[in-house]
């Protein structure tokens, strides 16, 4: 109850939408507007926030104004730019200066696997054969790791047998049958959110 | 290049007399011969009362006249072209979108008339509709390609309705203050929009692969691919709709956005046959161009990052690479990161999201609307030789195509 009584940090005559309305009590004679231009100019006459200031070159600083915000898309990557176009040679000089370090940036991915070519034709013959003579054992990614190539490269090379994807069909239904309306909707968000960057929103 | 005459075409081409007398319209049109016109309403005027003009009686004439005028009024299924240089709707209409003045008021107001208030084809809108259609769909198409000349072809369909298609034409009608006549008839106003309306619980959509064209139209399940949208349906990539049959006129009807969007058409069509080509374009450019669209809210992909992979390569880039620009709260509950996608030196495009996988999809994302959305400098329209004394003609920039994987 120590909460309720605690005084507000500012005093009741900055905040007026406290006090009672005594404008209306009074009669309509001595009621008073601002309405001369001069002094409505006046109030209106703020200083500019110190962040919107040439920036603090060396300092640190935690406000920036305008606030960053993502590139525009109508902005074309000087890359893009054709051959021809006029705006190729004058963004060339402003950008080399940005980008001067790309290699130094870290990478999304730890580490960016190294592509190997090595699987001959015979090679995906006996990963077809494996995968559909017997399914149960020679999963996609038991193949991956016995021809030491990605989960994806399997199923680019080779498909289920039918019976296989129905039972493991089977397998999705009976783990979902056993969600509750949490999880459900968890997932079920999670899959929106994820159609929703396609669509940049 | 030289213009057409297009200020006397506006006198004769409307008008029933004037008309080349070949031997289909002779046949057609001498059958129901209707003593109108939209173009002048002298002659229309005097030729009833001809007969009236024997009676000295001036008191009992002007009652004769006046219950004339009521049955000529109910006599036709549309207004007297007479009545539009009385209707102040039909002015204010006229004032309003500031329209040139060598449009008249009838042929203003013929345009609010359409197919299925008058089936009478000298008298309804149909006409001038399909001239204005097919400029609309120009001017609007011949913009798009110009200015945005890599947009996917999705992309472009869904611009083209945006700009002019039917639930647009609809909504600028309904900005220009036009009302709807509950039933069109001889003694409406003739301000009012006419169109006999759709008898509720009808189907609209029941007769929509009449026309088609394409073979196996009655697989419904069948993917329709891009490439045969532009052979097989119309400019917003819409299966054509069956037309709607003109037979009896009772049961037959069009639904209000139809009605509207097609009066909008025939408004672009009267303006091009009364007051010329410039006069057209500038009507497009202030009524249509000028509602904003933003293209980059089009798009849709699915898989952005293994698009611009094949993209690079088919344009001899270096293969993107995703790198991080900046980072922060990696342990905490809302980590935001923020990725880069690098082809060599040049950065391609960048995002922000919650989670590394979402950082590098938006950023590729952003790097194929970057591709996509190039628009070259000092755009010209094809149409913009049309105008006199215009500069030798340069080719516009053609891309290869949108990526296909």
């Amino acid at each position: 109850m120590a909460t309720s009584i605690v005084a507000p940090k500012r005093p009741f005559l900055t905040l007026p939408f406290l006090l009672p309305s005594w404008t209306d009590s009074l009669a309509l004679g001595s009621r008073r507007y601002q309405s001369s231009y001069r002094r409505t100019k006046q109030r209106l006459r703020v200083k500019p926030d110190a962040s919107f200031g040439p920036s603090h070159a060396g300092q640190d600083q935690i406000i920036y104004n305008p606030p960053s915000s993502a590139p525009t898309a109508y902005h074309t990557p000087n890359k893009f730019l054709p051959a021809d176009d006029a705006r190729r040679s004058m963004l060339v000089e402003s950008l080399n200066s940005v980008t001067s370090n790309v290699s130094e940036l870290p990478g999304v991915y730890k580490s960016e696997a190294e592509r190997k070519y090595h699987l001959t034709p015979s090679d995906i013959e006996e990963i077809r054969n494996l995968r559909m003579n017997d399914p149960m054992t020679w999963s996609r990614y038991k193949l991956a790791k016995r021809f030491e190539c990605s989960p994806i490269f399997i199923a680019m090379v080779c498909e289920a047998s039918p019976e296989k994807k129905q039972m493991q069909k089977q397998v999705l239904e009976a783990v979902q049958s056993r969600w509750g309306v949490k999880r459900r909707m968890a997932r079920e968000d999670r899959q929106l959110r994820r159609e929703a960057w396609g669509r940049d929103e | 290049m030289k213009r057409l005459q297009l200020q006397r075409w506006s006198s004769t081409v409307l008008s029933p007399r004037a008309r080349t007398g070949n031997c289909l319209h002779q046949q057609l049109y001498t059958a129901k011969l209707r003593y109108q016109s939209t173009a002048s309403s002298i002659q229309s005027e005097s030729a009833p009362y001809d007969a009236i003009d024997v009676l000295e009686d001036p008191k009992l004439m002007s009652q004769v006249r006046r219950v004339h005028k009521h049955k000529s009024a109910l006599a036709y299924p549309s207004p007297p072209v007479e009545a539009a240089t009385r209707s102040a709707k039909l002015a204010a209409l006229h004032a309003r979108l500031y329209l040139p003045s060598r449009l008249p008021l009838q042929t203003l107001a013929r345009t609010l008339v359409d197919a299925s208030a008058d089936e009478n084809a000298d008298f309804n809108n149909e006409s001038l509709a399909t001239l204005g259609h097919d400029l609309l769909t120009y001017y609007t198409t011949e913009h798009l390609l110009c200015n945005y000349p890599r947009l996917p072809l999705t992309v472009i369909f869904a611009a083209m309705y945006a700009y002019a298609g039917p639930k647009t034409l609809a909504a600028m009608a309904k900005e220009w203050g036009v009302e709807h006549a509950a039933m069109p008839g001889g003694e409406v106003d003739p301000g009012y929009l006419q169109f006999q309306r759709v008898e509720p619980g009808t189907d609209v959509e029941a007769n929509s692969d009449l026309q088609s064209a394409r073979p196996y139209a009655a697989q419904k399940n069948w993917r329709k691919t891009v490439t045969s949208k532009i052979f097989y349906d119309d400019e917003f990539g819409d299966q054509i709709k069956g037309v709607v049959s003109t037979g009896s006129g009772s049961g037959s009807g069009v639904t209000a956005e139809l009605a509207s969007a097609t009066f909008v058409r025939a408004v672009m069509g009267a303006i091009y046959l009364h007051a010329g080509r410039p006069a057209a374009k500038r009507f497009f450019e202030q009524h249509f161009l000028s509602r904003h669209l933003n293209i980059s809210e089009l798009f849709n992909f699915s898989q952005p990052a293994r698009d611009l992979a094949r993209l690079c390569n088919r344009e001899n880039f270096e293969p993107p690479v995703a790198k991080i620009i900046s980072e922060t709260g990696r342990k905490s509950r809302h980590p935001v990161f923020v990725v880069g996608i690098f082809s060599g030196q040049d950065k391609l495009g960048e995002g922000a999201g919650a989670s590394l996988l979402e950082a590098r999809e938006r950023a590729a994302l952003a790097a194929l609307k970057g591709w996509y959305l190039y628009s070259p400098l000092n755009v010209r329209v094809p149409s913009s030789m049309e105008e006199e004394g215009a500069a030798p003609w340069k080719p516009v920039y053609v891309d290869l195509g949108e990526v296909i994987v």
